[in-house]
């Protein structure tokens, strides 16, 4: 199923740390400017390297598993995890079950947030100035990086000497 | 108080008392923040006359209103105080997120005051604020106490600003440090934190202001985002624009130009330029880029090399001025050498600007013999050298033999020297020049003169950029006459508008290269964008009247320290000695010319033309009343003569 899916996916090589996508995610989904009401974040290590972490809607889905109130229900289509509000009570069991961290806490109403791929056209990949944020399929960004160690094999040949 | 935290943090290092101060809402929409804030306190609270290095001066780290709010450029900050090289009013802006962070740990500003027995550093998390001891991060370089300060506070998200072995030393021109590789480079400021016994700052949060219409707030932030295609200036000469090559894209259109600092100013082109230009740092050195936070410009370089020098990508890479400071302008072509002795700044911690200047002035007097290998303990201080460039670097951040002399800046060695020396100290007030060609950008030479902390490039763009970019909505048109070698009453209007401009851009604060004329961002959308925060009703005009504002005090602060219109002028190469090749071959800024402008200048800005103090009318039409009584009183006393008052 995940193989034809469309994944967020931030690459490291392109990321660098900006945070405009926590910004556009709070914007979008709370009308606030505030980042820790984003369901995409940062992790910035600078000087080293930076990447986005957004919910991956991995298959084995721990956060519905765990949830005693049966709020999260992942859809069988696209895979993206929802939190039924009314169900929720914020007891943060799903934000400690995400081995990803990507389950953030709003603390305004004291809900579980994941992000839901903004009906397949998320905000914060428009939005990423370096293009590191894309929406494509595990076989797309597979085969671009697969196509990156060509290119790279190619010219490391080019210049070799004989 | 709306788009602001409201709070200013006090630490006294004297008596460990820390206090805080609530902003009063008037202060805060007369001077916005940033470099504004910074002289209202510094004006009024320190005395004239005192020792920059002296516990009573004070340290202020200033944010603005723009801090945090989600634009390309508004990650900036500020840090001032009484310049120890200088002697004057001293400021040194950085990009890098300690800002925005230090307004999320609940403060607009910091001031730091007084001195501290021993090392200790600065802890504010989430508005609390305790000072720690640093005894163990002493002589430590600054990556490595900034990795020990994230250790300390056992918080790896804690944004520090700190100073390396030269602010210790207190090397005249030493820099801090902040993220790494952001550095608040001139006036000393690095020096004054030494003083204070302070090794650095630490700041951490998760605290916001509240803003008067975040909804409007929000769509101009999405629109600034959105607004890629203006995001960088894209000029003739910057075909690739500053996304790709950083400021250096600059360096290859001032060596074909005939512009490009050379030879402390001898010569205007460098046979070598080809190893310095942007290009070739891509092609061979350049590892990655980098950016400031919300910033869709990545100007920021990291360079790593391993051959004939090996260079620490941690601490970033040569931009354009560390490009021309320590490469032409000491005649140094080697590219590794340049980004060590870049690498060798930022880990010491000091002005790369400063440092360059200070070497092709110590290689000048070798040249003319001022200076012998005696005097250099035995180096041989030939145009060019890089092993002699980097060991020098080393000798002036740690004081031994010769670096001592050069730790001081231009000014002070080549009075030392004597015997002539000040003919190749390139410095107006003290402070070295930065690496623009004013014989060949009149616009830019003339503001020099006038710039508050002393020769600065950030008073002024290059002429040429005007001559493509009009904005007759705030006065610059084809009447400001913008061609580069125009030096007539209008270029001085030119340069009085601009400068009251980046000013207030350095007031907001925002970053030069994401607004008018560099980027996209406009005066109307910046005052939409302040409005929106604070809620006031702000035109435009009340805003370039905040940068007026700034720039009349800060000169009153100057005028305290001794400041007369004797000190608005450049150094005799640049008013005599024309450039000596290239399309702008024979062109000074001589001294009639410059008077003439200067003449201008007071007329446009109502200061005295005899003592070069503002009047008591224009601080009062400045509603600066405080000053004006003050500076009225002043004035009275320079004058030589009962000044008449007016009844």
């Amino acid at each position: 199923m995940k193989m034809q899916n469309l994944i967020l996916y931030s690459d490291p090589e392109k990321c660098l740390g900006c945070s405009i996508c926590e910004f556009v995610c709070s914007a979008t989904k709370e009308k606030s400017m505030n980042p820790l009401l984003s369901r995409i974040r940062v992790v910035n290590l600078e000087p080293a390297g930076s990447i986005a972490f957004a919910c991956v809607q991995c298959n084995d889905t721990p956060c519905v598993k765990v949830c005693p109130r049966k709020a999260l229900r992942q859809n069988e289509k696209n895979g993206v995890i929802s939190v039924d509000k009314e169900k929720c009570s914020g007891c943060g069991w799903c934000i400690e079950a995400c081995p990803f961290g990507a389950i953030a806490f709003n603390p305004n109403d004291k809900k579980a947030m994941i992000c839901d791929l903004c009906d397949g056209n998320p905000e914060c990949v428009k939005y990423c100035p370096f293009k590191a944020l894309t929406f494509s399929s595990i076989e797309e960004i597979t085969h671009g990086r697969r196509k990156d160690v060509f290119v790279k094999l190619l010219k490391e040949l080019a210049s070799r000497e004989v | 108080m709306l788009g602001y935290m409201g709070k200013i943090l006090r630490v006294n290092l004297t008596d460990k008392k820390i206090t805080e101060d609530l902003i009063d809402p008037k202060i805060a929409r007369k001077f916005i923040g940033g470099r504004g804030l910074g002289i209202n306190i510094l004006f009024n609270e320190l005395k004239s006359g005192i020792d920059p290095l002296g516990p009573e001066n004070k340290l202020i780290i200033a944010t603005g209103v723009l801090t945090g709010i989600p634009i390309p450029g508004s990650a900036r900050l500020i840090v001032m105080a009484k310049s120890p090289l200088t002697g004057i009013w001293g400021e040194a802006p950085a990009g890098g997120s300690f800002g925005q962070e230090l307004k999320s740990a609940g403060y607009d500003s910091l001031v730091v005051e007084g001195k501290a027995a021993k090392p200790v550093y600065i802890w504010v998390r989430e508005g609390e604020t305790e000072i720690r001891d640093a005894s163990n991060l002493w002589g430590k370089f600054t990556r490595d106490a900034q990795r020990d300060i994230e250790k300390d506070v056992n918080e790896d998200r804690a944004v520090v600003g700190c100073i390396g072995p030269a602010g210790e030393n207190l090397v005249k021109y030493a820099s801090v440090m902040f993220d790494f590789n952001h550095a608040a480079g001139r006036s000393g400021m690095g020096a004054v934190m030494g003083s204070k016994n302070l090794k650095g700052v630490a700041v951490r949060g998760t605290q916001r202001p509240r803003f008067a219409n975040e909804e409007r707030l929000i769509e101009l932030s999405l629109q600034e985002l959105a607004n890629k295609g203006e995001r960088a200036r894209r000029g003739p000469y910057w075909p690739d624009g500053l996304e790709k090559y950083g400021s250096n894209a600059d360096f290859i259109y001032w060596q074909l130009s005939g512009r490009l600092p050379t030879q402390n100013f001898r010569k205007c082109t460098f046979p070598g330029y080809k190893n310095l230009i942007a290009e070739t740092v891509s092609e061979t050195i350049l590892i990655r880029t980098n950016t400031c936070p919300y910033c869709t410009i990545p100007c920021n370089r990291v360079v790593q090399a391993n051959h004939p020098y090996k260079v620490d990508p941690d601490y970033g890479g040569p931009e354009y001025e560390t490009t021309a400071a320590l490469g032409s302008f000491c005649m140094n072509d080697n590219l590794a050498a340049l980004a060590k002795a870049n690498e060798l700044c930022n880990k010491y911690a000091m002005d790369t600007i400063s440092t360059g200047v200070s070497i092709a002035f110590a290689m000048e007097c070798y040249e003319k013999g001022l200076l012998t290998r005696k005097d250099t303990d035995g180096l041989d201080l030939s145009w060019g050298n890089p092993d002699v460039l980097l060991q020098i670097i080393e000798k002036i951040a740690t004081r031994q033999g010769i670096g001592n002399l050069l730790a001081e800046g231009v000014r002070a060695a080549a009075d030392k020297i004597g015997g002539g020396a000040e003919e190749f100290a390139m410095h107006v007030k003290g402070q070295e020049i930065p690496m623009h060609e004013g014989r060949g950008k009149k616009g830019h030479g003339f503001s020099y003169t006038i710039s508050n902390r002393g020769a600065c490039h950030l008073q002024m763009e290059s002429d040429d950029l005007f001559e493509e970019t009009p904005y007759p909505e705030i006065g610059i048109d084809e009447t400001t006459k913008a061609a580069r070698l125009y030096a007539g009453p209008e270029k001085v209007k030119l340069v009085n508008i601009v400068n009251n401009l980046f000013i207030l851009y350095d007031c907001l604060p925002i970053c030069r290269w994401t607004v008018y004329p560099c980027g996209g961002k406009r005066l109307e959308t910046l005052s939409e964008i302040v409005g929106a925060a604070t809620g006031w009703d702000v035109t435009m005009g009340e805003l370039m009247k905040v940068g007026e504002r700034v720039c009349n005090l800060e000169r009153a602060f100057n005028n305290r320290e001794g400041i007369t219109r004797k000190d608005d002028v450049l150094p005799r190469r640049l008013m005599e000695e024309p450039l000596p090749e290239g399309p702008y071959k024979g062109e000074t800024l001589s001294k009639d010319v410059l008077d003439k402008m200067l003449d201008c200048w007071y007329d446009f800005h109502e200061w005295d033309k005899e003592t070069g103090i503002p009047t008591g009318k224009k601080l009062r039409e400045l509603e600066l009343e405080d000053a004006a009584e003050e500076m009225e009183k002043y004035g009275a006393t320079k004058k030589g003569h009962k000044k008449q008052t007016i009844s």
